[in-house]
């Protein structure tokens, strides 16, 4: 099993849930509201008057096979149009209840 | 921070807060007057010219001709009536109500300051006055008396009046027929004759006299002593000693030689009986403002203490207590308050089954009703009819609010939430419907407030505080119920066994889960069951509907549901007006009088009593001929018991009187009037009137007199006709032959005046007695001057000492004259006034139509239907103008809460079916639309509505969760048939004890509460099935597909990441 961690302007809340459904990935913990700062360019997304964007994250834990799909599909997405970007992390999971 | 988490979090702050709104509001409803109605001052400005000496057509040409012509052009004014009797003129304006008085009153002072320099010289100014409703009588005493009848007017104005005044807040105590003291030298005519004395000289001598004159000053050796010369009588037989002459035989003739003494109380002219006795009346109006009912109930305990002063023969009664309506009406429906307090907290607790939550929805309905009576102390109103009625109609709806919380919050607990989060979570989900529902009653509401007319004035209060405790209730049940909840819900009992097992909490059955619960379900059971069919048959379901709907318009077209103005209220009392023949004597009209009280007690055995006023307080005589006096003129009140107490209503009791009263030849013209409706203090029945207008007199009087008798025989259920023009008056007119006269010395001036020293009486001076005094009246003895050949008989002294009879130079004609002239519009006009009985206002005045219709009208007359009839009219014209703007307003509310145009229109569609009802309802209780009824269907619209909100928010709620359409519709029904049913019911009852109540004043608002009850019955049952099955209808095409219409849009997974860019 792996967490990927996908963080993402707000503006494409909405495909990234529709990315999800297309994948039959269920389930994911959102957290609406975030704020970041990329490392390779583009503009930071602070919520505040002179950076007003914000971003969402969404963590979701799939099978191992899965994560490569996802991962393309958010390359997919990100290409889309690069100034609302969205970025993939993964890690492992070491137990689950 | 939302509201309801602050409160959730504070609950010490939160239930402070509400106990200071408590504190200030129970403190507010101790310092509200009592009163009738909310304070309003009726729009009637009078202008009154005084033109001495000119008829009545003359005074109608040069004064009330001008003065309305000036003042047609005043702003807000409605209708200018006027009537111009000898000598005076009297312009009425009636403004729009509610418009500012203060302000019409200066324009009208400038328009009559204009139009003085055009009035006739010898004209006063004229006088401008309005009306003030506090000058009406609050209580009206009666006082008999029979060994101190003579001193009766004294005892009143030096014992009673003074100590009465004390009462805080008494405005004006007034004693009508009260016994004046008079002194009368009534002369013998033959005798006078007989000495060779004129009236005149009497007088003389008897004012010579009665004197009191300061002789100067006497100075003696030491001491100095005003000279006082007293001459003056101390009692009245004094007066027969005083030497009129001394013949020229030396022979003295003395006062009592030629006339009698009496030392006696005025002529009677106007006779108060009160259950047959000698007595006055006493009325005692309120200073502006002032509370009704403690001013009466001061009055009440001072007039105790006062009767241990007053002689025992002296008997003070209540002849008529405004206050006793006032509370009589508060007491009936304070009653109707807690009834609906009862039933809408039963309602609550057969649905939810515990007292906890109970408490907790039933907690917001005093707090609620309590910040009604912050609103009325602020706005410096009353406790009155129409404040205590609107917090009637609140109760129901107060609830509601609370309840949607309330049961949403249970529900999360159910589902294992803490109590706390569960408050927070629970609210969260329904705080916006809740809002909405409050905007739409509040949709409802407002726009009364800005009603016109009368209804406005009624109505306004009603409005805002219908409004602001719906209001109160939404902000009680988003923070004082979900807090409550928090801390007095208790969570689902969970425990864990030895082996280490969850356990739920025994659901232990008790009766409640029993019986109460699975009646409910079975219910909901089968409304799901009967809902799927519909939606499987929806084309019947809605034609059926449409049939139902349009079978009931068929009792409206053929004019099954009468149409009044207002309902006539049994009040107990009934005014009698009749009318003898012109110039019926005093005495005569009080024969008829005594002879018709006696008949009133054999035919009412529900009288209490029963007081009469004959003729009008002015000189008798023959001078009653020659003055407007009214002494053929019987005036009764009968009061009977409560109406709960007697099986017969007031107008039947009313309708044997007029039967009774039609029995006797003598009498002219009779009316028997329950004074009813509107206006409380007694306005006066609801009447339709005929307007005749036309310049003639004559062309119109023999049209009014057709157009009454038509009525009479051919209206039913038309009483009570009154024409309101006075038949001619008849009056003798001493016509001098001047060439005659002068040439014994006199003239016409001296001559009248002779007559009138004769006949009316000469003041010869005042006998003094404890400071007050007593005219000494000098005149011919009765019986030489009540005849016309008495009249004629008049000596009349000549300047040279000789004497000549009035015939000898004068004739005396008998002829009609007008008596007074009444306008509207500016033009003359009769108006005939017919009351209803058992037939409503409408009707009745359909029915004078058609009569009306076959009467030839001559040329130049014209005629209009007016009266109450119009002001109804007016009113129901204003109420559809108001249902247009309230559905606008309902729409727009539910449109921007849905964001969808067409979901506002399924909701509305309950709110024909709420018309069914309604027909229904008055069909079955045989009760006519009013206006209050027409109010009531105003409310149904917001309360219909209502139901409908939450139903159709759950079906979308169910969409959205990803049901099917006739799935979601069938589950929404089920789950939201408890709270519609609840919310109905609360409301509905709430209403019960207002349509079933039989107190004092209650007919009023009977017609509200059936309407709605009947209104929200129908429709709830209705709409349960037509507005989802419309729901069905009108969502077939997946407009709830919104999200699934833009993934398609999502073109992002077709991309290849590792293709080439593309070379621009």
């Amino acid at each position: 099993m792996k967490a990927v961690f996908i963080v993402f302007n707000q503006a494409n809340t909405a495909r990234v849930e529709f990315m999800l459904d297309e994948l039959k990935i269920a389930g994911f913990t959102l957290f609406e509201e975030v704020q970041g700062r990329g490392s390779n360019g583009g503009v930071p997304h602070r919520g505040t008057h002179a950076w007003p964007e914000m971003n969402s994250a969404l963590m979701t834990v799939v099978e191992d096979e899965k994560v490569d799909e996802l991962l393309l599909t958010v390359r997919k997405l990100d290409m889309r149009n690069k100034e609302v970007g969205v970025r993939a992390f993964v890690w492992n999971i070491e137990k689950e209840v | 921070m939302s509201i309801y988490k602050s409160a959730i979090d504070n609950p010490v702050t939160t239930i402070l807060v509400y106990v200071a709104v408590v504190i200030i509001g129970v403190f507010a409803f101790l310092q509200l007057p009592v009163d009738r109605f909310p304070q309003m001052d009726p729009p009637y400005i009078t202008v009154m010219t005084t033109y001495p000496g000119a008829s009545a057509s003359e005074v109608e040409a040069n004064v009330t001709k001008l003065v309305e012509n000036s003042l047609n052009s005043v702003d807000n004014l409605k209708r200018l009536t006027s009537t111009s009797k000898d000598n005076y003129s009297t312009v009425l304006l009636e403004m729009e109500w509610g418009s500012e008085l203060d302000e019409a009153m200066n324009d009208i002072r400038s328009y009559v300051d204009m139009l003085k320099d055009n009035l006739p010289s010898g004209c006063t100014n004229p006088y401008i006055f309005k009306f003030n409703s506090s000058a009406a009588p609050v209580i009206v005493y009666s006082v008999t008396a029979d060994d101190s009848y003579a001193g009766l007017d004294k005892i009143m104005n030096d014992v009673v009046v003074p100590q009465l005044n004390r009462v805080d807040g008494i405005g004006n105590i007034s004693v009508s027929g009260a016994p004046e003291r008079y002194v009368y030298i009534d002369v013998d005519q033959n005798k006078l004759d007989a000495f060779g004395i004129p009236l005149e000289s009497i007088g003389t001598a008897v004012s010579a006299n009665n004197l009191n004159v300061s002789g100067g000053v006497v100075k003696m050796t030491r001491e100095q002593y005003n000279l006082q010369i007293r001459s003056e009588y101390v009692l009245s037989r004094e007066i027969e000693d005083i030497v009129v002459t001394t013949t020229p035989s030396g022979q003295k003739v003395f006062v009592k030689d030629v006339a009698s003494v009496r030392d006696t109380i005025k002529d009677l002219s106007l006779d108060e009986k009160i259950n047959g006795r000698d007595g006055v009346r006493m009325r005692i109006s309120k200073q502006t403002g002032a509370n009704t009912v403690k001013i009466c109930r001061d009055v009440r305990k001072e007039i105790e203490t006062l009767k241990h002063n007053l002689p025992s023969d002296i008997d003070i009664r209540v002849l008529f207590d405004t206050s006793e309506d006032i509370e009589n009406s508060i007491n009936s429906l304070e009653e109707s308050i807690l009834y609906a307090l009862l039933f809408v907290v039963l309602v609550v607790f057969l649905f939810l089954g515990k007292w906890r939550a109970t408490f907790i929805i039933g907690i917001t309905i005093p707090i609620a009703l309590i910040v009604g009576f912050i609103y009325l102390w602020f706005v410096g109103s009353s406790i009155n009819i129409i404040s205590l009625c609107s917090l009637t109609v609140a109760i129901g709806m107060v609830v509601d609010d609370a309840i949607v919380v309330l049961e949403n919050i249970s529900k999360h607990i159910d589902r294992g939430s803490s109590p706390r989060e569960a408050a927070i979570y629970a609210t969260n989900e329904v705080w916006i419907s809740v809002i909405a529902t409050t905007l739409v009653i509040a949709a409802v509401f407002i726009p009364l407030t800005m009603l016109k007319g009368m209804a406005g004035v009624l109505f306004k209060e009603l409005g805002w505080i219908v409004t602001i405790v719906v209001s109160t209730s939404t902000v009680v049940a988003i923070t004082l119920t979900p807090m409550l909840a928090s801390k007095m819900l208790k969570p689902r009992k969970v425990s864990v066994d030895e082996k280490g097992r969850l356990v739920e909490g025994k659901q232990n059955k008790d009766w409640y889960e029993n019986s109460v619960v699975r009646v409910l379900d079975k219910i909901d059971d089968w409304y799901a069951n009967l809902l799927r069919f519909c939606l499987r048959n929806k084309a019947g379901t809605l034609i059926v509907a449409l049939l139902l709907f349009l079978g009931s318009l068929v009792f409206v077209i053929n004019g099954s549901i009468g149409t009044d103005f207002m309902q006539q209220t049994d009040n107990s009392r009934i005014s009698i007006n009749i009318e003898l023949q012109n110039g019926t004597k005093i005495e005569q009209t009080l024969l008829t009088a005594r002879a018709l009280e006696g008949r009133i007690r054999e035919l009412v055995p529900e009288l209490e009593r029963i007081a009469t006023t004959a003729g009008t307080n002015d000189a008798s005589g023959v001078s009653a001929i020659f003055n407007n006096t009214t002494n053929n003129t019987i005036s009764m009140t009968v009061v009977c018991v409560k109406k709960n107490e007697r099986k017969r209503s007031i107008f039947d009791i009313a309708e044997v009187l007029r039967e009774e009263i039609a029995k006797y030849p003598e009498i002219v013209r009779y009316q028997c009037v329950v004074s009813s409706g509107f206006g409380g203090g007694g306005s006066g029945a609801s009447t339709v009137n005929v307007e005749i207008y036309g310049y003639d007199f004559d062309a119109t009087n023999i049209v009014a007199g057709e157009v009454s008798e038509a009525i009479r025989a051919r209206v039913e259920g038309a009483r009570d006709i009154k024409i309101g023009r006075d038949k001619d008056r008849p009056e003798l007119n001493v016509v001098i032959d001047k060439e005659k006269v002068s040439s014994l010395g006199l003239s016409s001036s001296t001559v009248s005046t002779y007559i009138r020293n004769r006949v009316s009486g000469l003041t010869v001076g005042y006998l003094k007695e404890d400071g007050d005094e007593y005219p000494i009246v000098l005149r011919l003895q009765e019986e030489n001057r009540n005849s016309l050949s008495d009249i004629m008989d008049l000596t009349i002294p000549t300047p040279a000492g000789g004497r000549v009879k009035l015939g000898e130079v004068a004739t005396v004609e008998e002829y009609f004259a007008p008596p007074k002239i009444d306008r509207k519009s500016r033009q003359r006009y009769i108006s005939i006034s017919v009351t209803p009985y058992k037939v409503s206002l409408g009707d009745l005045a359909a029915q004078i139509s058609t009569v009306m219709e076959d009467i030839n009208m001559p040329n130049g007359i014209t005629y209009v239907l007016s009266g109450d009839y119009e002001e109804q009219q007016e009113s129901f014209g204003n109420m559809a103008l108001l249902l247009f703007l309230v559905l606008m307003l309902v729409y727009v509310v539910m449109a921007s809460q849905f964001g969808s145009f067409s979901k506002p229109a399924i909701i509305m569609l309950a709110i024909p079916f709420a018309v069914t009802g309604v027909i229904i309802a008055l069909l079955i209780t045989k009760t006519s639309l009013d206006l209050i009824g027409a109010l009531g269907l105003i409310m149904l619209t917001g309360i219909v509505v209502k139901n409908g909100i939450v139903l159709v928010d759950y079906i979308n709620l169910m969409r959205d969760r990803g049901y099917e359409l006739g799935e979601a519709i069938a589950l929404s029904g089920r789950s939201r048939l408890r709270p519609v049913l609840m919310t109905a019911l609360t409301t509905l009852l709430g209403m019960l004890p207002m349509a079933l109540s039989t107190g004092e004043g209650s007919e009023m608002w009977h017609p509200m509460g059936v309407v709605v009850i009947g209104g929200l019955l129908v429709s709830t049952l209705i709409t349960l099935i037509v507005v989802p099955v419309f729901y069905a209808v009108l969502s077939r095409h997946g407009e709830r597909d919104k999200e699934e219409k833009q993934r398609k849009e999502y073109i992002f997974m077709k991309l290849n990441p590792d293709a080439e860019p593309i070379k621009q």
